[in-house]
């Protein structure tokens, strides 16, 4: 007869091929051998989906946000999603001068707005207002130049921060769409020796690089050793000048 | 087993590692799934938290070198402390820590201590990856390579990081032997035969004795930090200085992203030396300009003379390693009938007339030198999980290094010297120290020092009941056993009462039970967790492209709907919709995108609908 560790380890091979009813089957035989092992009931709880989209034991989702009311829609028959908060790594911080971002492309809709608070007074309240302005036109680069005019001088300034946030991780996802999906492997679009008649830095030189044909865009952005958002520029930058497709 | 379960050899290697197996009776290498034969033997954390073995580690191994673990089978099976390790400790980039007893060692990866054969297991796993990927199945039979000097520890902490990347360890078998194997397979042989093993961080050279199907190590040598990362490294040292006297001495070596990619180019040079006569490295945009300036290009010619002139005392070194080794176990060049070149290094021209000049002959270029040691594995694993009557193929070891116990003054006296073929029986008679001596201490080591201290402590034990006499009237015999699976037994007796204790010295890797245990664990939520990561890059990657499809049909659903009466908060819903999967993307919550998944869709249709003037309610749902 198996033992728990054995029966561990089938019902893992099963769920990684894709048999999610084989792998809780195994594992209801496992609890019955052992019905105190945390490791099975753990595995049992992420096989019925009782969190499918984080490892056992990870904090729990946050709480959901209340819908606007707009009247119902024929397409909005599905189940309600609730809004989830935007947590990014900040990473090494922002640079500035990585930021150049020219595109006309808007987001559909911010996320969250972030909380209204009173200015503060002189040039950082100056600085807030016009970030506030700029996020509202949909110039987020613009406006994460003046979050980071006032994170040199307060950074602990939580609107800021929370624009920071907002603009940082709105900006990725901009960059992130003018990739297509992130599991496509680049190639060089342009002659090798062409290469050098390109205006780059040398970041961008880097990354391009290691662009071979054989390196996803997700490893890209594990190997560049740059702000994901520095990196998702740069690439950005490469596809739509057609140095790599 | 089941008559066609696949089974593979691997050569585990200090820089580069291959798997290779058997298929109707021919031994091939397995590429990788991305195809190359060769997988760095390198891991890392990358920032992002990305878990990067091979090729991928070896990218970003400079700009991100205190994440990145390489060599480390310098480390393996070795304890905290040990001068090798200590040695290492000032040079890497990457930090070594204590295991939990103190013991054995630990590599800090991203916030994380690996042991060090679950670095090693990192790389075999995705060696065995590659193998599925090839069979089409799954596989859980290896033999595995080690140097010939590795110790009973090393050995076992070898066949740990096998088990833990879930391989069935069937076999250890010396580098030098398997190299041999893969030369001699098929062939009748008989004869002395040198391995000059050149490889990627490491110079082993063996001399063989080949009889016919028995291949026996009679010799080992070597230099543990020489190899083709030095070659590299006076390449790049060649390119910095001409680039800083062309650039008002900017220093590439400040900066990690340039020197990530001399690296690379200087390796790229130097293979396509071993072919062509020169190398042109081209590296755009390498390094920023001074004050602002556009980035500077590298463009340099390197020649293979030049490359020659720039490692000479590299190659010297080799021979002269090779020469002390010889002399060591009494061999003349006259006397040796083959020579094989093993590791990549060996294919650089220089290299080749180097050891042609040494031994007087041409060296067998029968094999690739980088497959070489994993094709005669796989041969071994074939032989031993297919095996033919008559075709056993016969491995005798030798004794890595010199075998003993302290004796007074803390001295170490050989029993058993180093080279001696196993398995072997061996006992030296010793007397006591003092009068009426009635214990007598027994440490049992194994190093290459005449001081004990020096020499690493595999057991100790205490002889006791010993005849009260003057000392030195008292004899005590030591013998040392080593059977063919190199476990070692000793025992001391008394001549003259007969009074006797033993030991048996089992190799340890470092690693507990219980941390096997552990690791094993982990590598199952690692499992599951990989599964999960796959899920959410597809669903990811399709939301991308819904989202690109909205967005592409916006202008044309506001024109649509201002012209409608209907519809009037479409383009809010889906701008909603929208914002909510970019969120739950960049959570990377699969649940949220899940959930929301759906919904996008029917935004998507909603969107095309409408852009071919169908308003909602109509039709669009």
């Amino acid at each position: 007869m198996a033992t728990v560790a054995e029966l561990l380890d089938l019902g893992v091979k099963a769920y990684t091929r894709g048999d999610s009813a084989e792998a809780e089957r195994i594992w209801l035989q496992a609890i019955d051998l052992d019905p105190q092992n945390e490791r099975v009931r753990a595995y049992l709880r992420q096989v019925r989906g009782e969190r499918p989209g984080k490892p056992a034991g990870a904090a729990p989702a946050p709480p959901p946000h209340p819908e606007p009311a707009f009247a119902p829609s024929p397409w909005d028959a599905g189940p309600a999603a609730s809004a989830t908060v935007v947590v990014i790594d900040e990473g090494a911080g922002l640079d500035l001068g990585a930021v150049d971002e020219k595109s006309d492309i808007r987001p559909l809709v911010a996320d969250q707005r972030p909380p209204a608070r009173p200015p503060p007074p002189g040039d950082v309240a100056t600085w807030m207002e016009g970030a506030r302005e700029l996020f509202a036109l949909g110039d987020f680069s613009g406006s994460l130049e003046m979050i980071e005019r006032i994170l040199r001088v307060d950074p602990t300034h939580a609107e800021a921060r929370a624009y920071l946030r907002q603009n940082e991780s709105t900006l990725v996802a901009m960059y992130e769409s003018k990739l297509g999906p992130l599991s496509a492997r680049p190639r060089l679009a342009i002659h090798a020796e062409e290469v050098m008649w390109l205006n780059l830095d040398h970041r961008a030189g880097f990354l391009l690089a290691q662009i071979d044909g054989s390196v996803s865009y997700d490893d890209l952005f594990a190997l560049s050793g740059l702000p994901r958002l520095d990196t998702a520029r740069i690439l950005a930058s490469l596809v739509a000048e057609g140095v790599i497709r | 087993m089941s008559e066609n379960e696949p089974f593979i050899g691997i050569d585990l290697g200090t820089t580069n590692s291959v798997v290779a197996t058997v298929i109707d009776g021919v031994p091939r290498v397995i590429a990788s799934r991305t195809g190359q034969t060769l997988t760095p033997s390198i891991v890392a954390v990358a920032r992002n938290g990305k878990r990067l073995v091979g090729h991928m580690a070896k990218r970003q191994a400079i700009t991100n070198a205190e994440n990145t673990a390489y060599a480390v089978k310098r480390f393996i099976g070795r304890r905290w402390g040990a001068p090798e390790v200590e040695d290492a400790r000032k040079v890497l980039p990457y930090e070594l820590v204590p295991g939990p007893e103190g013991v054995d060692i630990r590599a800090m990866l991203g916030g994380r201590a690996f042991a060090i054969p679950e670095v090693s297991a990192l790389v075999l796993a995705e060696l065995k990856a590659d193998a599925e990927s090839f069979f089409g199945r799954r596989v859980t039979k290896a033999v595995i390579t080690v140097p010939a000097y590795f110790n009973d520890g090393q050995r076992k902490a070898t066949k740990d990081a096998g088990r833990i990347a879930g391989l069935e360890v069937v076999r250890i078998i010396n580098e030098p032997t398997s190299a041999a194997l893969a030369y001699g397979f098929g062939k009748q042989m008989e004869k002395k035969v040198v391995v000059f093993d050149l490889g990627g961080g490491t110079f082993d050279v063996s001399v063989l004795d080949v009889g016919k199907s028995v291949y026996d190590v009679i010799a080992v040598g070597g230099d543990t930090y020489l190899g083709g990362e030095d070659f590299d490294r006076r390449i790049i040292d060649w390119l910095v200085f001409s680039f800083a006297q062309e650039h008002q001495a900017i220093d590439l070596r400040q900066d990690k992203m340039a020197l990530q990619r001399l690296r690379d180019a200087a390796e790229r040079a130097k293979i396509e030396l071993s072919e062509g006569r020169q190398s042109a490295i081209h590296l755009p945009f390498l390094a920023s300009g001074p004050e602002g300036k556009a980035a500077l290009h590298l463009d340099r010619q390197l020649t293979r003379e030049k490359l020659e002139d720039l490692t000479q005392d590299l190659v010297d070194r080799a021979i002269g390693v090779t020469d002390r080794t010889l002399r060591d176990a009494g061999v003349r060049t006259g006397q040796i009938g083959e020579v094989l070149l093993v590791g990549g290094m060996t294919r650089m021209p220089r290299v080749q007339q180097a050891v042609k000049a040494f031994f007087g002959r041409e060296p067998s270029r029968g094999v690739h030198p980088e497959e070489v040691v994993a094709l005669g594995a796989a041969i071994q694993a074939h032989a031993l999980l297919h095996p033919q009557k008559g075709k056993e193929v016969l491995l005798l070891d030798v004794t890595p290094q010199n075998l003993g116990i302290m004796v007074v003054g803390g001295y170490f006296a050989t029993i058993i010297p180093r080279n001696t073929t196993v398995p072997t029986s061996q006992s030296h008679l010793f007397t006591t120290v003092q009068d009426n001596q009635t214990t007598v201490r027994i440490a049992v080591l194994q190093g290459a020092s005449d001081k004990a201290v020096e020499n690493e402590l595999l057991g100790e034990f205490v002889l006791e009941g010993i005849r009260p006499a003057h000392r030195g009237e008292v004899e005590i015999e030591v013998t040392f056993d080593i059977s063919a699976d190199g476990i070692v037994g000793v025992s001391a007796r008394d001549s003259a009462t007969g009074t006797r204790q033993s030991i048996t010295v089992t190799a340890t890797s470092g690693l507990t039970e219980a941390e096997m245990r552990r690791i094993l664990e982990e590598n199952l939520d690692e499992l599951l967790t990989r599964r999960q990561v796959g899920d959410f890059e597809r669903l990811r990657d399709r939301t991308q492209a819904v989202i690109a499809e909205i967005e592409a049909l916006s202008p044309a659903v506001k024109d649509a709907l201002a012209r409608s009466r209907f519809g009037k908060d479409a383009v809010i819903r889906a701008e909603e919709v929208v914002a909510r999967a970019r969120a739950a993307t960049e959570a990377r919550d699969l649940q949220q995108m899940i959930a929301v998944e759906e919904q996008l869709d029917r935004a998507l249709q909603l969107f095309k609908g409408l852009a071919a003037g169908t308003p909602p309610g109509e039709k669009g749902a």
